[in-house]
């Protein structure tokens, strides 16, 4: 399926079929989530006849012919992410922010979806400023206030939140073990149950690179993570390095303020160097 | 600025893109230094590799995508996450102190990833770690900048990683494993000669710039995979006879405009591309015989490790054999045989067929000696050998 339009009409016409069928078996719920999906791909579709490029968004795959699994997998890309982000607090790659994703949420997100999401996010927001109650947009360099490779943040969070220093990953890092730990935590001790296996996983790849993080190991026993400790072993590094950061944060978050509000959320033309020269 | 032997390197290549050295080529040429065919080559930024396949020599392998797909993913899952695997390793290998943490991405600047700009921030954050009050710790795939034989050529470490008490290490993330360890020797040698590199044009810049070179450390952070897991370990390699080793080739390198003006004058390793057609289309219009015949007026200096590192080097194998030259069977016979350049000049010493010149009688009499040995042998097993 070498052309878009090609894949498009194909994936509307599976929708159709699809809503037929679920209306026939009187599951309201589920056809109105599919008719969403075909308006989708119908819009896309448009968009694609009108002006010859790649649709926006890409069209659903392939129609789950399984009811959907739990509340909110079936969310566009964008919620999954922003919920993720949400968790985490703190500016995050796409590999992150689908391994937060898979450790405690529902429904499928693949780092694929995640790669034009922020230049889709940018796009919408040019057409239409401020129409959404959020956008998926870049963390700033804090020198040049650039747009971060690779990095996702959320458009409201206060601008020092979303600005990378030099110590910020780092922080960053160690806020977000502290956010998963908690994450963990409420797991552990909410009524219905246990961690997902891969929240553990996760916790474990975060804890063991903070120092003091992983419990003692003894030849008794297999060592278990300790939520509480993780978050104190972070906590108690954080502190070396929280100050530093935060000046660093605050100062270039007031320089960002004279951008425009579109260059606030997706960062600074690149040969915008002022700033650099002016430092060195 | 441009000597006019750019004009003529530029002419060597003909209509193609230029190529710039890369670690492949250094490693070539810390390996077989005396090659002019390889240097003119390198100099000029041929495709190596598209005209030995036009020439009738292909390579039949390459870098293999699958290897090259797992050292990058590697050396992404160590720097994930603000580096936090590669903290770990270099806490417990460089004694990096808990504040020592800062990273700084020059992968690009700004969103522009041209060499220029990127060469021109490493300096400026490079420089200012080094008169302590930069705010670098780790230093994300700077881009270094080396003179080879009087052209420069841009190279790009892993990562430099900077100590409070003011050494620069280089970090080189490798995705094979250190086991129990130890690794591959040919591996960490391979290695080793690329940090080398890195650590020669570090010492460059701040050796341009006034400063000490000594506070490039010696020795390189191999990070590499530990026993049969997928987590990083780190280990000290000393580089030192490596970088001393490159020091001297390069600075030994033949001047690449002495090997040029002993060319003929109208010399081209043109393949004659059509540059209008996209990149995946173009084939040399060049006929083959022609660029063969040019490739041949070079001489080249085969050494059987050529085939690790150099695309040509099934060409020079094939010239080698050719010409019965003893350069095929590696530099432990050729320095055995010193003096005598062809086993058929040697197999006639050996059989009493050639006279001897003043200088050739000993190693003449050895070659006699032993074929005579040879002959009891097999007339002694039946000729069963």
């Amino acid at each position: 399926m070498s052309d878009p339009l090609d894949a498009l009409e194909h994936s509307i016409s599976t929708l159709r079929r699809a809503i037929r069928d679920a209306s026939a078996a009187g599951d309201s719920e589920r056809a109105g989530e599919l008719r969403a999906q075909l308006r989708r791909a119908e819009r896309a579709w448009d968009a694609l006849i009108d002006t010859g490029e790649p649709a926006p968004a890409p069209p659903p795959r392939t129609v789950p012919d399984t009811p959907p699994a739990a509340f909110g997998s079936q969310l566009p890309a964008r919620e999954h992410v922003h919920r993720a982000l949400m968790l985490l607090g703190t500016p995050a790659a796409p590999k992150l922010i689908v391994g937060v994703h898979e450790a405690f949420f529902p429904g499928e997100l693949s780092a694929s979806k995640l790669s034009s999401l922020r230049r889709d996010e940018a796009r919408s927001y040019q057409s239409s400023p401020g129409a959404r109650p959020y956008y998926l947009c870049s963390a700033l360099a804090h020198d040049l206030l650039t747009p971060v490779r690779a990095l996702l943040t959320i458009s409201t969070w206060p601008l020092e939140q979303r600005i990378i220093g030099p110590l910020s990953p780092r922080v960053d890092f160690l806020t977000g073990a502290i956010r998963i730990a908690e994450a963990v935590h409420a797991a552990e001790t909410s009524a219905g149950g246990e961690p997902s296996a891969a929240a553990l996983r996760l916790l474990w790849r975060f804890a063991a690179n903070i120092p003091e993080a992983m419990p003692s190991r003894t030849p008794e026993r297999e060592s278990v993570l300790d939520t509480q400790q993780v978050i104190d072993a972070a906590r108690a590094e954080l502190a070396v390095h929280l100050d530093a950061d935060h000046a660093v944060r605050s100062e270039a978050s007031r320089r960002a303020r004279a951008l425009d509000e579109a260059q606030q959320l997706f960062g600074a033309p690149p040969q915008n160097v002022t700033p650099l020269r002016a430092r060195a | 600025m441009k000597p006019p032997v750019d004009g003529r390197l530029d002419a060597l290549r003909g209509s193609s893109p230029r190529l710039s050295y890369n670690a492949r080529s250094l490693a070539a040429l810390e390996n077989n230094p005396r090659c002019t065919l390889r240097a003119l080559l390198d100099a000029s930024g041929s495709d190596k590799a598209a005209i030995a396949a036009h020439i009738g020599y292909p390579s039949p392998f390459g870098q293999s995508s699958f290897a090259f797909a797992r050292g990058n993913a590697f050396e992404a899952m160590v720097k994930d996450n603000g580096c936090a695997e590669l903290l770990r390793v270099l806490r417990e290998t460089l004694k990096l102190t808990l504040p020592e943490v800062a990273y700084l991405d020059l992968n690009e600047v700004g969103g522009a990833g041209d060499n220029d700009a990127r060469h021109r921030r490493t300096t400026e954050v490079l420089l200012e770690a080094a008169r302590g009050n930069g705010e670098g710790t780790l230093f994300d795939h700077p881009l270094l900048h080396l003179q080879v034989g009087g052209e420069g050529a841009f190279l790009e470490p892993d990562l430099v990683a900077f100590r409070i008490d003011g050494r620069f290490y280089i970090v080189e993330i490798k995705s094979f494993p250190i086991i129990d360890g130890q690794a591959d020797p040919a591996q960490v040698r391979a290695a080793t000669t690329q940090a080398s590199a890195y650590i020669i044009a570090l010492r460059a810049l701040l050796a341009h710039h006034g400063m000490d070179t000594g506070a490039v450390s010696d020795t390189i952070v191999l990070v590499a995979p530990k026993d049969f897991t997928n987590r990083p370990t780190a280990a000290f390699v000393d580089a030192r006879k490596q970088v001393a080793a490159l020091t001297r080739q390069l600075s030994r390198i033949e001047r690449v405009s002495d090997l040029v003006d002993l060319l003929p004058e109208d010399l081209t390793f043109d393949l004659d591309l059509d540059l209008t057609l996209p990149k995946k289309e173009q084939r040399p219009r060049r006929p083959a015989e022609e660029l063969a015949a040019a490739v041949a007026r070079v001489p080249a200096t085969y050494r059987p490790d050529c085939l690790n590192h150099c695309e040509m080097a099934f060409h020079c194998r094939a010239h080698a054999r050719a010409e019965a030259s003893l350069d095929v069977l590696g530099p432990a016979v050729r320095e055995q045989l010193g003096g005598i350049d062809t086993a058929t000049m040697a197999l006639g010493l050996a059989r009493g067929q050639l006279t001897p010149t003043g200088d050739q009688s000993d190693m003449a009499a050895a070659l006699r000696h032993a074929a005579r040995l040879r002959d009891e042998l097999t007339e002694a097993y039946g000729g069963a050998a």
